[in-house]
């Protein structure tokens, strides 16, 4: 069964569909938050998190404006940004050294794990933005800052930030084409 | 604030929609571009575009989660309650969700708009009741069943997902003079409709509620047996039907109906009769 079937049971309070959902998502999920958070610990902790507010709020998701799969993991980025944000808010040393460790490029995406058809291929994509398109994008998706923080770190206007981001996400889906 | 300042303030507003779809704006900015969002339907359709674009840059970062989160998670679940599926919030904070088109607050998508020569909406209390009425009756049958109802029933989710999922999924419904109704959420392009019945109560045994299609110029059609609130999925359904009907019949069902119908619903106001 798909994930948005296995969604409409889960929100009717079916565990055993939530595990068979469970066995879609948690990779996803896990693999996108510590690419975010970066500490496993404390990935694993956010991962469980959305896993548990998928169970609670399943019966919000909304069919109409995509899948199940980009709503789980919508839900899982915008979680671990605010762990990310309110741990550096708090200077926890424990995360700041566990980001200093990875550098954040993009071509450093981890190559323990297997490397499937849709890596290579955001991969290959990310490679063909401009320079300021890939760090405008991948500065604040990957690594959590807002785009005032971009636009310091890189050095830019607002505005070209702003836009940059626009152009990048564009220029990805043509690349990437059509919806995964 | 002049004409000038709005446009350059919503300018700048909708300027936001790509660092909003990456989560990279200020909790209070969120705040204030997501209340802009439900003024703005095209930011609003921008914004999802977006979102699938950097959901895209998720995918390419999935790594095995550790084997004790799965044990803890689903230990977690046993023991949390979840919101309910229906709750009567103000406003839109209205669940079950549905496709918005199903809703009828949405006008449905392109593809099946550009065949329509008839008026696009329902009333949207109609289309919201027997949305909510198919919902409702689906979340209320979960409990207490066996493995094999429970199978069933998943094969039965897994049609109804379906029919809410096609992109002309509509929903209208209609109440006899004792209060009794009948919803349908129906999709012309597939041909396909869940119907339920609300407020009938049991019938004497030996007796069985039994669903019709009706067509110009030809008998009913019987699109199958109610087995009491579950909601009942038809399919093969032609663009030239023009109502549903509902009739008690003996046990077993009948090859034409053989009472005047107790309920009767007009399939125009979701797409059908063409």
């Amino acid at each position: 069964m798909e994930a948005d079937e296995l969604l409409v049971l889960v929100a009717g309070g079916d565990q055993k569909a939530f595990e068979e959902l469970y066995g879609l998502v948690a990779g996803p999920v896990y693999g996108l938050v510590k690419r975010v958070v970066r500490d496993p610990a404390q990935s694993e902790e956010v991962s469980q998190e959305v896993l548990l507010e998928l169970w609670r709020s399943a019966a919000r998701f909304d069919p109409g404006r995509g899948s199940a799969l980009s709503w789980v993991l919508t839900l899982a980025h915008r979680r671990a940004v605010d762990r990310v944000r309110s741990a550096r808010a708090a200077g926890e040393r424990e995360v700041r050294e566990a980001r200093r460790s990875h550098s954040p490029a993009f071509d450093q995406v981890s190559e323990e794990v297997e490397a499937g058809l849709e890596r290579e291929s955001v991969r290959r994509c990310l490679g063909r933005l401009t320079d300021l398109q890939r760090q405008s994008v991948t500065l604040a998706y990957y690594d959590g800052l807002t785009y005032r923080e971009v636009a310091e770190q890189l050095s830019l206007p607002l505005g070209t930030v702003k836009t940059r981001m626009r152009d990048g996400l564009t220029r990805l889906r043509a690349c990437l084409g059509g919806v995964a | 604030m002049s004409i000038l300042d709005r446009l350059l303030r919503r300018e700048d507003l909708h300027s936001l929609a790509a660092p909003y779809a990456l989560d990279a704006l200020e909790p209070a900015e969120r705040v204030r571009f997501e209340k802009h969002l439900d003024d703005c339907p095209l930011c609003a359709a921008e914004v999802r575009a977006l979102t699938e674009d950097a959901v895209r840059l998720a995918w390419s970062t999935a790594a095995p989660a550790p084997a004790a989160m799965r044990d803890r998670v689903l230990a977690a679940v046993r023991t949390t309650p979840q919101e309910p599926a229906a709750q009567p919030e103000p406003a839109r904070a209205r669940t079950p969700q549905l496709p918005p088109h199903v809703w009828g607050t949405q006008p449905p998508p392109a593809r099946a708009r550009a065949r329509r020569t008839r008026p696009l909406f329902a009333p949207v209390a109609t289309a919201t009741a027997a949305a909510a009425l198919v919902v409702a009756s689906l979340f209320a049958v979960q409990a207490g069943r066996t493995q094999d109802e429970l199978d069933a029933q998943r094969a039965q989710a897994r049609e109804i997902a379906h029919v809410l999922a096609a992109p002309d999924a509509r929903a209208s419904t209609g109440q006899d003079a004792q209060g009794r109704s009948i919803g349908v959420v129906a999709s012309a392009s597939e041909g396909s409709a869940v119907v339920t019945l609300s407020g009938y109560g049991d019938l004497p045994s030996g007796s069985v509620h039994q669903l019709w299609l009706m067509r110009p110029d030809v008998q009913p059609l019987s699109l199958g047996l109610f087995d009491g609130d579950t909601p009942l999925v038809a399919s093969g359904l032609e663009k030239s039907a023009t109502s549903l009907a509902v009739t008690v019949e003996p046990d077993g069902g009948s090859e034409q109906p053989t009472t005047q119908p107790v309920v009767q619903l007009a399939l125009n106001s979701v797409g059908f009769g063409e």
